[in-house]
């Protein structure tokens, strides 16, 4: 996966479609734990959801971005 | 003795200081929250090398509130409003690239444009099209002198923007977060017992025009509350996202149940009032079971929710067999036929309130809904006028603005014209935008003293990022502090921005005290110059003017009720009645002759206009002979036009069309019919009350 990629000219970085993506994928695991209620299960469900993201955007981006 | 007087003394103070600690608590917690947020937004911004960290602090200063679903619920919204405005602002600069005459006047028009829109939508999405403007100001007022760096300035500025909505959404949610989740149950379970309580108080018998106007008012309030919480609590929380159509659909059962109420009192009250007193008697027996269907049963866990539906179920299904008994005690076709509108009311009602107690109790354990998820919208009603006002004042505003820019080559006019934009478009929706840009302006120059005093007092010299928060926080943390105080509204606000404004944190950091207070003459002049639009064309709240014009539309949903599609037309017209009222009647005072009308009016409407979509459902159903349908139908088409254009006339023509589908109409559809006329010839009612008074002699006859 390249560092940059070229938008109509325009230079973004290579990690923006994998963010984009990973929030995706956050709404949707969000729909899910919802509605098994694991959300009411955890401590601090905030923290818990960030961290998720923050698991998921690293694990993507250090797999796709080498 | 003085261990006495000493505990005399300690007693009474404590729960003062509980609660005044408590309060305090909360305000602290929110000024810290506000704090880390923009020294973290600050720090990143500066790490990733974007031009100007103020943006990001500014935007963290918009965008903070002391509830979290508030916070993300604002963010989600600003970022829209941030790129729309940011492609917007770019398409400007390279369609004008050179010409400042068409490209200033165009950027008005479209910073006009956002704020009209800002009034059509309330709520957050208001502030999106607050923002949508201010960012297209932002991205390319300060590219005028050079086109060529417009994208990448657009680029830096969305990339700010972007950052502080980020950094205040994540410090809003994961540290020490309010949420907004207790309030909207606790409110929605006060107005569910609320509206239950009323209910079996009201099963005695009549109730007073005014007591059922107070309560209207206050179910009124409580519906629309309850769907503002709604918009900002699915922002916080994955469950109550999943649940929102639910709670939607709760909220729009409870209006229909509330209408219908209102309609059988109404009734029944008529019935009292003309002199039949024996079918108001037995319509009230025929009535009394509810109250003890809605008792929940004596020692049972909770509010005995579970008890309730099957009661009211029963308390349904016992009703044809006790209407049955009690038409028999009546003499005479026409008091059965009124008792037979009464009875298929209270039926209605009934099946209403088991309906809305099982979508509560659904919403409770997660159960599935009976009847299905219909999906419905709360549907608002706006006044184009007001937004069309916004669009001219905010237009005439950056138009002058720029006009003396333009003509005197002031260095500054750039500055002026973006606080123009950011206050012209957030005040036009506050109820006394006069003396918010006072207040705001008052707080703005102090925050400006403030960070002059930072910046050329306490910074120079300071070197590190820390020394960098140690400077400037102890001036900084009073603007979101006066923000949490009630009395203050605006101040707060007004002080954060100006502060953070003549900050204009950069890295490396610049001293130049003449651009400072250059600058901040231009921000005032532009904040002052907004101030003076909104004096020079005030806006339509609260004018005797769009209170009748409000009048004007609350008529027309009859209209609507009686033209408009049936198919979803139930919800939207129990929604934009009530949204309607709220409007108009926040601008009265309560229990005034203003307010009072505007109460009565919605009453009528809402009786009338249920009663004409009923019957309509009604007269689609089939099965009716030609001459009861086209009967129906005239009945129905003149009674609209009775409540868009309200004369004596048109209420002789809705009389005699009314009764001509009656004699016509078999029993479904005649208990509607029924019950529109008994409105229509309500005495009590504004309708009539407004025709009295227009032409006196006739229309004493035709009643």
């Amino acid at each position: 996966m390249p560092l940059e990629i070229a938008f109509h000219g325009m230079l973004m970085p290579g990690l923006l479609p994998v963010f984009v993506g990973c929030l995706v994928l956050m709404v949707l695991l969000d729909l899910a734990f919802g509605r098994l209620g694991l959300y009411r299960r955890v401590w601090h469900a905030s923290l818990f959801r960030l961290a998720l993201f923050v698991c998921l955007f690293g694990a993507a981006g250090l797999l796709l971005v080498r | 003795m003085a261990a006495v007087s000493d505990a005399a003394v300690q007693a009474p103070r404590r729960p003062w200081l509980g609660g005044f600690l408590a309060g305090e608590g909360r305000a602290w917690i929110f000024v810290g929250k506000t704090m880390l947020a923009m020294y973290l937004g600050a720090w990143l911004a500066m790490w990733l090398q974007l031009e100007q960290p103020a943006t990001t602090m500014i935007t963290v200063s918009i965008v903070m509130h002391p509830h979290s679903g508030m916070v993300l619920a604002k963010s989600f919204y600003r970022a829209l409003g941030t790129l729309a405005g940011s492609l917007v602002g770019l398409a400007l600069m390279g369609l004008f690239p050179q010409q400042r005459e068409l490209f200033l006047p165009s950027l008005s028009l479209w910073v006009a444009l956002c704020a009209g829109g800002a009034m059509r939508y309330r709520n957050f999405m208001a502030y999106g099209f607050v923002l949508a403007g201010y960012t297209a100001a932002i991205v390319a007022l300060p590219a005028v002198g050079d086109p060529y760096g417009v994208f990448d300035s657009a680029v830096m500025r969305v990339s700010e923007v972007l950052l502080g909505i980020a950094v205040s959404a994540l410090v809003s949610e994961v540290v020490l977060p309010e949420r907004l989740r207790p309030i909207l149950r606790q409110s929605a379970r006060a107005h569910f017992t609320g509206f239950l309580a009323f209910v079996r108080g009201s099963t005695a018998g009549s109730i007073p025009r005014e007591a059922m106007q107070d309560a209207q008012l206050a179910s009124v309030r409580a519906a629309v509350r309850l769907e503002d919480l709604r918009a900002s609590v699915i922002f916080e929380d994955p469950e109550v996202r999943l649940r929102s159509r639910r709670m939607r659909l709760l909220n729009q059962r409870y209006m229909a149940a509330a209408t219908s109420f209102q309609s059988l009192h109404h009734l029944i009250n008529r019935m009292q009032r003309g002199g039949r007193a024996a079918v108001a008697a037995a319509l009230i027996a025929l009535y009394r079971p509810l109250a003890a269907a809605l008792t929940p049963p004596a020692g049972q866990a909770g509010d005995g929710l579970d008890a309730l539906v099957p009661q009211l179920d029963a308390c349904a299904r016992a009703l044809p067999g006790r209407a049955a008994e009690l038409r028999a005690g009546l003499a005479g076709d026409g008091e059965r036929m009124e008792f037979d509108t009464g009875a298929a009311l209270l039926a209605r009602f009934v099946g209403e309130l088991a309906d809305f107690v099982a979508t509560e109790q659904a919403l409770r354990t997660g159960a599935a809904v009976r009847g299905g998820v219909e999906r419905v919208h709360f549907s608002r009603s706006t006044d184009m006028a007001n937004a069309g006002l916004a669009v001219l004042r905010t237009f005439l505003t950056m138009l002058a603005l720029s006009a003396f820019w333009l003509a005197s080559g002031w260095a500054f006019g750039a500055s002026a014209m973006l606080l123009a934009t950011i206050f012209s478009g957030l005040m036009a929706a506050s109820p006394n935008p006069v003396g918010s840009v006072l207040h705001t302006l008052a707080g703005y120059a102090l925050g400006m003293l403030g960070a002059a005093v930072t910046v050329f007092g306490l910074l120079p010299g300071s070197d590190g990022f820390p020394m960098l928060v140690a400077g400037t926080l102890p001036l900084l943390l009073i603007g979101p502090y006066l923000s949490t105080r009630d009395g203050l509204p605006g101040v707060g606000a007004g002080y954060t921005l100006g502060f953070v404004y003549i900050l204009a944190l950069k890295n490396p950091m610049v001293y130049d005290p003449e651009h400072v207070f250059n600058d901040a003459i231009a921000q005032l002049g532009g904040l002052a110059l907004s101030g003076a639009a909104f004096m020079l064309l005030p806006g339509l709240a609260g004018t005797g003017w769009q209170r009748r014009r409000q009048l004007r539309q609350l008529r027309r949903l009859v209209w609507l009720a009686g033209t408009a599609p049936l198919a979803g037309l139930l919800w939207r017209f129990e929604s934009r009645s009530r949204d309607l009222l709220l409007q108009a009647v926040t601008h009265t005072r309560p229990g005034s002759a203003e307010s009072r009308t505007l109460l009565a009016w919605s009453l009528a409407v809402q009786e009338s206009g249920r009663a004409l979509i009923e019957l309509r459902q009604d007269l689609a159903a089939g099965g009716l002979a030609p001459a009861a349908r086209a009967a129906g139908e005239a009945a129905v088409q003149a009674v609209a036009a009775l409540y868009r254009w309200p004369d004596a006339a048109r209420w002789r023509a809705a009389d005699r069309a009314v009764d001509t589908a009656i004699a016509l109409a078999p029993p479904r559809p005649r208990n509607h019919l029924y019950q529109l006329r008994s409105a229509l010839r309500d005495d009590e009612s504004p309708l009539v009350a407004a025709l009295r008074a227009a032409p006196p002699v006739e229309s004493a006859d035709a009643a």
